[in-house]
């Protein structure tokens, strides 16, 4: 199976202070993966490489999909920040403004946006105002918003950072069940308990340097029955 | 004194009565600062996004140009354009000189750097994770900065509205540019000038009192965006 990204030989210097270097890094499809860290150890960094955030001064990011272009590249990838930005306006704009620049018609957009609240536990909330949210209520916008858009990388820097802890298991099911819609998932934690609740592989980084090596295997998933549950119901949603 | 308040109430008079000299002053001006003032942000909201959200080399040194032009007195520019309209000018084929298109043009040199600087300022001082959230959702760097426009539209339209207050009450380009020719491109100021100078004071009070109006709504409008 080919890898959906794959980081060769890359070299990041942000100052004196910090370097990152990553000599390979290939993530497979429909997985997950947590990075892990102590602070300032790049895991951020390392996201925004991935997302075409950063550039690095040295090494190259190539997709298993997509064109050549850096705005088809960055189609075929979403990042949500530690504490997301909200677009001034509805919880429906802030969703409907990637389905737009993808051409989604208005009917369709209506349809994918709620059942993508739905999904991340927030249906009903097309028209609240995006700046009347909780932490944790801007987290969810932020993941729906990320989410309604299919991609095939979505990565996340502490997503439950602003998650209270009655909503935190929700959300942790939420976030296992996300390669399931076909995504692969990466996304960064200091929780050291948490890649094992959510069956993610670990990526440990410390001063810049990757310790793992992703397995490249796909272990106890059915392949077939995966694809067919996909094409049957792509964003798992009860009912289907 | 007295003379002072006869002049007051005459110029309430000539303003309430529609005075046809007052009505025209006023609409050369409305009408030549309108003009500039939707050129210049063609100019300078462009140019203040790209500044704001682009590194590159050169970039102090324009910031820099756009600080020192923002100053620029409007004689200068007057002169300097005098100099490309007249018949000898390299623009003197055009026939510009002394019409409302050549104060125009004056005018959209001395308010772009101020839009410019201004929507520079609002892109400074936005939230840097705007721009990041915009590309991550897969938007073009022309999208991009759409919805950057859209984030910070009260900084725009406090460049705009300050743009056009130094537009509407400059007297240089327009006296220099336009020629105070009337019935056509006398302007309020030119008007305050010239009638004032012939003794006219009642007629300089009641379009000073206009521009005074005009130059506080601009202020109260102003006001009211920044503390949104």
């Amino acid at each position: 199976m080919e890898p959906v990204i794959s980081l060769k030989d890359i070299l990041v210097e942000q100052g004196a202070d910090f370097t990152l270097s990553v000599e390979n890094l290939e993530l497979m499809p429909r997985r997950i993966y947590a990075l892990t860290g102590p602070n300032g150890a790049g895991k951020t960094t390392l996201l925004r490489i991935m997302a075409l955030l950063t550039f690095p001064q040295q090494g190259s990011v190539s997709f298993a999909a997509g064109g050549s272009g850096l705005v088809d590249k960055r189609q075929n990838v979403t990042f949500v920040e530690q504490s997301p930005y909200l677009f001034d306006g509805s919880v429906s704009d802030n969703l409907a403004f990637g389905l737009k620049l993808r051409g989604v018609s208005r009917k369709e957009q209506k349809k994918h946006i709620a059942e993508t609240l739905t999904l991340v536990g927030l249906a009903g909330f097309e028209l609240r105002n995006s700046r009347k949210l909780s932490g944790g209520e801007v987290q969810r916008v932020a993941l729906a918003r990320a989410l309604v858009l299919k991609p095939q990388i979505l990565l996340l820097d502490e997503p439950t950072s602003n998650i209270d802890k009655k909503s935190l298991s929700s959300f942790e099911t939420l976030l296992a069940s996300l390669p399931n819609t076909g995504s692969t998932i990466v996304f960064a934690t200091h929780d050291m308990s948490q890649p094992e609740r959510l069956g993610a592989q670990m990526l440990r980084i410390e001063n810049g340097r990757l310790l793992d090596r992703p397995r490249q295997s796909i272990d106890s998933v059915d392949t077939k029955q995966q694809e067919k549950r996909l094409w049957l119901n792509p964003l798992n949603l009860p009912g289907h | 004194m007295g003379y002072l308040i006869d002049s007051f109430v005459a110029a309430i008079g000539l303003i309430f009565t529609f005075d046809r000299e007052v009505q025209f002053a006023v609409w050369t001006s409305l009408y030549t600062s309108s003009c500039s003032i939707a050129f210049a942000a063609l100019i300078g909201i462009p140019s203040g996004l790209m500044l704001g959200t682009n590194r590159f080399r050169g970039r102090r040194l324009i910031i820099t140009l756009l600080n020192t032009l923002m100053a620029l007195p409007t004689v200068v520019v007057g002169l300097v354009l005098f100099g490309l309209f007249s018949r000898q000018g390299p623009l003197g084929s055009l026939g510009l000189l002394f019409t409302p298109w050549a104060m125009i043009a004056g005018q959209t040199v001395l308010a772009a750097p101020i839009v410019a600087n201004y929507v520079l300022a609002a892109v400074s001082g936005s939230d840097p994770r705007i721009m990041d959230t915009v590309y991550t959702l897969g938007a073009s760097n022309v999208q991009a900065a759409v919805q950057l426009m859209k984030e910070i539209r009260f900084g725009v339209m406090a460049a705009v509205i300050a743009g056009f207050g130094r537009v509407i009450a400059e007297v240089g380009v327009a006296m220099m540019l336009g020629g105070n020719i009337r019935g056509t491109t006398r302007t309020m100021t030119t008007a305050i000038a010239l009638e004032t100078s012939k003794g006219e004071f009642a007629f300089g009070l009641s379009l000073g009192i206009v521009l005074l109006c005009v130059a506080l709504l601009v202020n109260l409008f102003l006001n009211l965006l920044q503390q949104r």
